[in-house]
């Protein structure tokens, strides 16, 4: 298959990349994608590179937004700008750059993407990530906001679920194209997982402080874990300003090749989410690096992981979302009952996530989109 | 009030009433285009498709029962003078015929599956706009003024496609 022309790409991030989150790395994996295809991506976000971001992208192809605020939309404190001093960035932006096709993620929230789609008047491509409608707040903002997503050339959802939400409440189709990772970032020397504690050892990756990260569900439920199966270790990585019972390890905010390490010595990983999780990319990771998942029910995650599919045997666990006691009961079985096959068939799984596809399959959005673009894009973009 | 002061009101509504107007006007124009592109991009993508069907099965080894399927499914949809309908059904009857036989070709069939794919999502971004086009064309200011123009109703393009997309579960 031809790969075409050198496509010149403008993403936008909506969120700063100073703190860590699913659609900062999305957005810095699909650059760092796009680079190694010999393709011409550049980055608009607020704040500045963290040293991590500075790792996977080059500073010479990002671009501030301007200052950040921090501002809770979502149930997560996101940083986020708006505002005229925005505006007028975005629009320099985009008129230095003179991109073939905008790739703009959360095009719905107050940030710079819908700035951007407002200003934009090449093709757009969007990513929606986040599965929870804010159907009263859009229903709010009205017209201009509906004007904004008619502008829209493709969108493209993380999840079936997230795809849904687009056609109830934007009235637009997208394509499935979930979350992407560098597998072998997760899966090298994949040897055998031992704790040097030697206590079996359940990992939770997440803010302390968000009660929708589900913390408080997995923290109620270690006493009959223990009472269980004798003493574990609680291995709890994430900021927040929540302070946790002595039993616990807290490791605070933890880097990528850390994360990667922390989950291979996982013997179980729990992702006890509440709500409003529309990928996951956290459970794949974990599949990845070959430690057992046990996560809550949220539809996202059920999908993910495979239940609810006749003829597909699961590569994790799930229980009642909230429900401390069926995440004790899920963990004991668990740790009972290692299944070494399963882990072979979630790692086989979380391969076909791996940026190589992923990115393959935004790729041929893109060129979709480009050759329904206006006449002078048609030609080249096959 | 005095009769300048009713004036300068009126002024000032029709002002706001004229100027609604012509952004709808500008986004049921520019939804309309849209689609337009987006079908011929369909369009071309379809032609390509059984293009390359054609193609493929007049490579050496292909066997002559194969070759006359595709090349007949192919040839009906490239008619030139089809109808909406018509088209749809050429284009689902090449689909079929491209499932079933496709995977027995050796040389070349992920090529096709290429073209496939290409089709199925320049389709759904064409129904997309499509769907966006008549909903602006649905509101009653834009029936009741006309904002439409002379433009024709872009209609949506129903066929059988690949039933997986870009995801395994895409769509499922």
């Amino acid at each position: 298959m031809p790969e075409g022309r050198r496509l010149r790409v403008g993403l936008v991030c909506p969120y700063s990349f100073e703190s860590p989150g699913g659609v900062q790395n999305h957005v810095l994996g699909l650059a760092r994608f796009l680079s190694e295809r010999g393709h011409d991506p550049y980055v608009l976000a607020p704040g500045e590179l963290s040293e991590t971001a500075a790792g996977m992208l080059d500073p010479g192809r990002f671009t501030t937004a301007g200052a950040a605020v921090p501002l809770r939309y979502n149930g997560s404190v996101a940083r986020v700008n708006f505002g005229p001093l925005s505006a007028a960035r975005v629009r320099r932006w985009l008129r230095e750059h003179a991109f073939d096709l905008l790739h703009l993620h959360e095009p719905v929230t107050p940030s710079i993407s819908m700035l951007a789609l407002w200003a934009a008047d090449q093709p757009v491509v969007a990513t929606f990530h986040t599965a929870t409608p804010r159907s009263r707040s859009m229903q709010l903002a009205g017209g201009v906001l509906r004007a904004a997503i008619e502008k829209l050339d493709a969108g493209i959802a993380v999840s079936e679920s997230a795809r849904l939400v687009v056609i109830q409440h934007l009235g637009r189709d997208a394509m499935v194209i979930p979350n992407g990772l560098r597998v072998a970032d997760f899966a090298r020397a994949a040897g055998p997982r031992r704790t040097r504690t030697g206590r079996p050892r359940l990992v939770f990756l997440g803010r302390t402080d968000e009660p929708r990260k589900g913390l408080d569900v997995l923290l109620a439920a270690v006493p009959e874990i223990r009472a269980a199966v004798g003493d574990v270790e609680t291995v709890v990585a994430g900021q927040g300003s929540r302070r946790l019972p002595a039993w616990c390890t807290p490791l605070g905010t933890v880097l990528d090749h850390d994360k990667a390490a922390l989950l291979r010595s996982a013997d179980v990983f729990v992702a006890p989410h509440r709500d409003r999780e529309s990928f996951g990319i956290v459970l794949l990771e974990a599949l990845a690096s070959g430690a057992p998942v046990v996560a809550s029910d949220l539809p996202p995650f059920v999908d993910l992981l495979g239940h609810g599919r006749p003829g597909l045997d699961p590569v994790g666990d799930v229980f009642r979302v909230g429900d401390s006691q069926a995440l004790a009961r899920t963990v004991i079985d668990v740790l009972r009952h290692p299944n070494p096959e399963r882990i072979g068939r979630a790692q086989q799984l979380a391969r076909q996530y791996d940026w190589a596809r992923v990115g393959a399959a935004v790729l041929s959005v893109y060129r979709a989109t480009l050759a329904a673009g206006p006449a002078t894009d048609a030609r080249v973009a096959q | 009030m005095t009769v300048v002061d009713v004036a300068a009101v009126l002024i000032i509504l029709l002002l706001a009433i004229g100027w609604r107007l012509s952004w709808l006007a500008t986004r049921v124009d520019r939804a309309h285009a849209r689609a337009e592109r987006t079908w011929a991009a369909l369009d071309a993508a379809l032609v390509r498709r059984a293009q390359r069907a054609t193609e493929l099965v007049q490579t050496p080894g292909v066997d002559p029962a194969s070759a006359l399927l595709v090349s007949d499914a192919a040839a009906a949809a490239l008619e030139p003078d089809l109808d909406h309908q018509q088209r749809e059904q050429a284009e689902s009857d090449l689909s079929h015929v491209l499932e079933v036989v496709g995977p027995t070709l050796t040389a070349g069939a992920d090529g096709l599956v290429a073209e496939q794919h290409r089709a199925t999502l320049s389709r759904r971004l064409h129904n997309d706009a499509v769907a966006t086009a008549r909903a602006l064309r649905r509101r009653r200011v834009v029936r009741t003024f006309g904002l439409a123009g002379h433009a024709e109703e872009p209609q949506p393009f129903e066929m059988a496609d690949s039933r997986q997309l870009l995801w395994p579960r895409d769509g499922t």
